[in-house]
């Protein structure tokens, strides 16, 4: 099977409301970043995968936003509705098709200008159960509160996700809520949908990643160090909650399953360094980190109360600061590829981890991680 | 002209018609007259909300008239001299209505220097300076004496008590007395970056770099009421830039087909029965029914009565404000959410619906090895073939 690699990122800071830019700023600036980054001009890329939602955006055929932005005029592009992560896997997958030699991917949206639990409500099937009223929190309170009731998880213990995770940030510049707190000030903020506390939860945010994808016919012809891509997998659970077992996650399982056999990992407690994950709640950074097969289930608390998933730890989970310090949403798995390809590069500055050759990047779409995009790569080929 | 820290008396002058707030100038119509020793004389009008500010050697008509030096004139106006001690010592004198003349100091933002930033000491001098301008005694309830204290740490940091009494703000840079509340910050830059509105009161609270003793929901209803908010001099060194939002509510009509199954489950509600299907192959009840097996992709045409009775599964109570998208109108909160496993139904084979209000503590969650709070419809009097036939589920007793 051909090779790709990535060969460029870019990313705006993420913040809580940037006012003053446009999606066509904030691409503009992502995709110049990934350019300069990769050593490329615009000339340089083949193809354009944009990553949008037209909800958020607000627009339909929302791709249209940033296409200008993305020099996206005379090239074959296309936009993936879901995460950032999916965008990329279509880019890849372009990549490989023989057609593409060089795939520009970007992820944008700003939810600084809509109500968002009335976007995530609108996810909900229509006749029935949009009415209801539910929206992301309130569905993922019910499955944080199945996987507590499961493994016996304290409040206290997704708290450490809150802590870590946001004290991560203080070294990542890009990141919305850098914080030094404590358990307790978790545990003390508002009380938003039992269990989960407004520390408990990511916040609104607006930004752009871009992340260059190219075949490994062309990967080394220019100036950055590619990183490999070395297994790949998607997988999608039943839509509605009564079609699974909100307390696990089959789709995480298999995607994890599949991306590890392509990458030939046997024992990806083992050869796993670093992971850049989907922590757009605290309880979801251990339930996803059991289902991928890095703790055992209902066993992750204890591993991270030990210090294990710490930026100097065995296994750094969300170095930067993860969604709960910055959750674009669409764009948040594209910037957990691109902060993975600058850890695995040695690039990552301040929040730089020690040992670092083999990362997970992983991207979520749908209510209470219905689908899981998991993607392995390598500092060598 | 001399210069004195930077700035010439003219400049005092000519930024008067940018610092003006006609806020402050309600009820003023009066000429005020300056004569300032070796610079020259002005005049300055305020009528009507509006000003005016010239160079003239006619002071005729002034109410009062402020005579200083050059020097102690643009010390006072940069906070570089103290006004009271000027004003005492003889150094500013003021002829004509001295209460009149009282009344210039709520017109003008505080004169900046120039500079490319404001450091935090420039911030807390000027946010303190201003409090006193910026009181509505209007706004002050007769009798309420309160006061607010904040200890604030950090290299720039200090302590400062405002009190409010007989309708009337003082400051003192001390804490004094027991205030009604007082603020901490472990740094005084958190503060500036508060007030300036670039970060919010809760994260600051929740990450433990502020906090508050005493009656802080005393001091967060009364003073957005008794004070003007703090204006950034900053915002005047720069071209002001008008930030065009654009506010849209995008509404489009939809219909949606139920079509046979889930129009089924819906007719089923309207007569109080609650309508699952089965699937041939795996045996799975789907609820709501749908066309399709969703793990075995094969037509699931076989509809079985299920509950009315069940147990709760999943369970949430809702804390947060959210607009009810069926009204738009904000919910009471909170409000329990649960997904109910029905008699006749196994595994995750559950439907979401609410709780009665008062019964939401009340509910244990079950799954497969432990029963969960059992539960029974109630349901609405007019029903119309919708999820909302059933009010909330209530506890069976």
């Amino acid at each position: 099977m051909d090779r790709a690699a990535i060969i460029g990122v870019g990313m705006t800071k993420i913040e809580k409301s940037k006012v003053r830019e446009t999606f066509a700023d904030m691409a503009w600036e992502a995709v110049n970043k990934a350019l300069a980054d990769a050593g490329m001009s615009i000339d340089d890329i083949d193809n354009v995968v944009t990553t949008s939602s037209d909800f958020w955006d607000g627009r339909t055929i929302s791709c249209m936003a940033v296409g200008d932005a993305s020099g996206a005029a005379d090239k074959n592009t296309s936009c993936v509705e879901g995460d950032g992560t999916y965008g990329a896997f279509y880019g890849y997958t372009r990549a490989l098709s023989g057609s593409y030699k060089t795939t520009l991917v970007t992820g944008h949206s700003k939810g600084s200008q809509c109500i968002s639990s009335l976007i995530t409500n609108a996810s909900f099937d229509p006749i029935c159960e949009r009415g209801l009223g539910m929206d992301m929190i309130t569905a993922c309170a019910m499955q944080a509160n199945a996987y507590m009731n499961r493994t016996g998880l304290r409040p206290e213990d997704m708290a450490m996700v809150s802590v870590k995770n946001h004290g991560n940030a203080l070294k990542n510049p890009m990141a919305q809520l850098p914080m030094n707190i404590t358990v307790s000030d978790v545990i003390k903020s508002e009380m938003i949908a039992d269990p989960l506390h407004k520390l408990d939860c990511s916040p609104v945010s607006d930004g752009c990643c871009a992340v260059i994808i190219a075949h490994e016919s062309v990967a080394t012809k220019f100036k950055q160090k590619p990183v490999w891509i070395r297994g790949l997998s998607l997988c999608t659970d039943s839509f509605f909650f009564g079609d699974r077992d909100l307390a696990r996650s089959n789709a995480l399982v298999e995607a994890a399953k599949n991306a590890y056999k392509m990458a030939g990992i046997k024992d990806p407690k083992k050869e796993i360094d670093i992971v850049e994950l989907y922590d757009a709640f605290t309880y979801q950074e251990l339930l996803w980190l059991e289902e991928m097969g890095l703790a055992d289930y209902g066993k992750a608390a204890k591993l991270l109360e030990a210090g294990e998933f710490n930026i100097n730890g065995p296994l750094p989970v969300n170095p930067s600061g993860g969604l709960l310090s910055g959750h674009p949403v669409i764009a948040a798995g594209l910037y957990r590829i691109a902060e993975v390809v600058m850890q695995l590069r040695g690039d990552a500055g301040e929040h730089q981890v020690k040992k670092a050759k083999t990362g997970i990047a992983h991207g979520v779409n749908g209510l209470c991680g219905q689908s899981h995009c998991v993607w392995i790569l390598d500092k060598e080929r | 002209m001399a210069e004195y820290w930077g700035v010439k008396v003219e400049d005092i002058f000519n930024s008067m018609q940018e610092r003006f707030r006609p806020e402050g100038a309600k009820d003023v119509d009066s000429l005020f007259g300056y004569d300032i020793k070796d610079e020259g004389k002005w005049k300055l009008t305020v009528k009507d909300n509006k000003m005016t500010i010239e160079k003239t050697d006619d002071l005729t008509g002034c109410i009062a008239t402020m005579k200083a030096d050059g020097e102690t004139f643009v010390g006072v106006n940069t906070g570089n001299v103290d006004a009271t001690n000027a004003f005492m010592g003889g150094r500013v004198i003021v002829d004509g209505d001295m209460g009149a003349f009282g009344k210039t100091g709520k017109l003008f933002r505080k004169f900046v220097i120039a500079q490319k930033e404001m450091t935090t000491k420039d911030y807390l001098a000027d946010m303190f300076a201003t409090i006193v301008p910026r009181f509505k005694a209007n706004e002050a309830e007769e009798g309420l004496d309160v006061s607010f204290a904040y200890d604030l740490g950090g290299p720039d940091g200090g302590k400062w008590t405002v009190f409010i009494k007989d309708k009337k703000c003082t400051i003192t840079t001390t804490i004094e007395g027991k205030p009604t509340v007082t603020l901490e910050f472990n740094d005084a830059r958190d503060y500036v970056d508060f007030i300036l509105g670039k970060i919010d009161a809760q994260s600051l609270m929740a990450s433990g770099k502020a906090g508050a003793k005493g009656d802080l929901n005393m001091m967060a209803t009364k003073w957005p009421i008794l004070f003007e908010k703090y204006k950034d001099p900053m915002a005047g060194n720069v071209p002001q830039q008008e930030l065009i939002v654009l506010k849209k509510i995008i509404s489009l009509n939809e219909k949606f087909s139920t079509g046979p199954v889930m129009g089924k489950f819906l007719k089923g509600l309207k007569e109080q029965k609650i309508y699952a299907n089965k699937c041939p192959q795996c045996g799975r009840m789907q609820l709501p029914p749908r066309e399709v097996c969703a793990d075995c992709r094969v037509r699931v045409d076989e509809f079985l009565e299920v509950g009315p009775k069940g147990e709760v599964r999943y369970m949430d109570i809702i804390y947060y404000a959210m607009p009810d998208p069926l009204t738009g109108q904000v919910r009471e909160t909170p409000y329990g959410g649960i997904n109910i496993l029905f008699d006749g139904c196994k595994g995750n084979e559950t439907l979401p619906h609410f709780i009665r209000k008062d019964q939401i503590e009340k509910i244990q969650m079950g799954w497969n090895e432990k029963k969960g709070t059992r539960v029974r419809p109630v349901w609405e009097e007019n029903r119309i073939g919708d999820i909302w036939d059933i009010k909330y589920f209530e506890i069976d007793e």
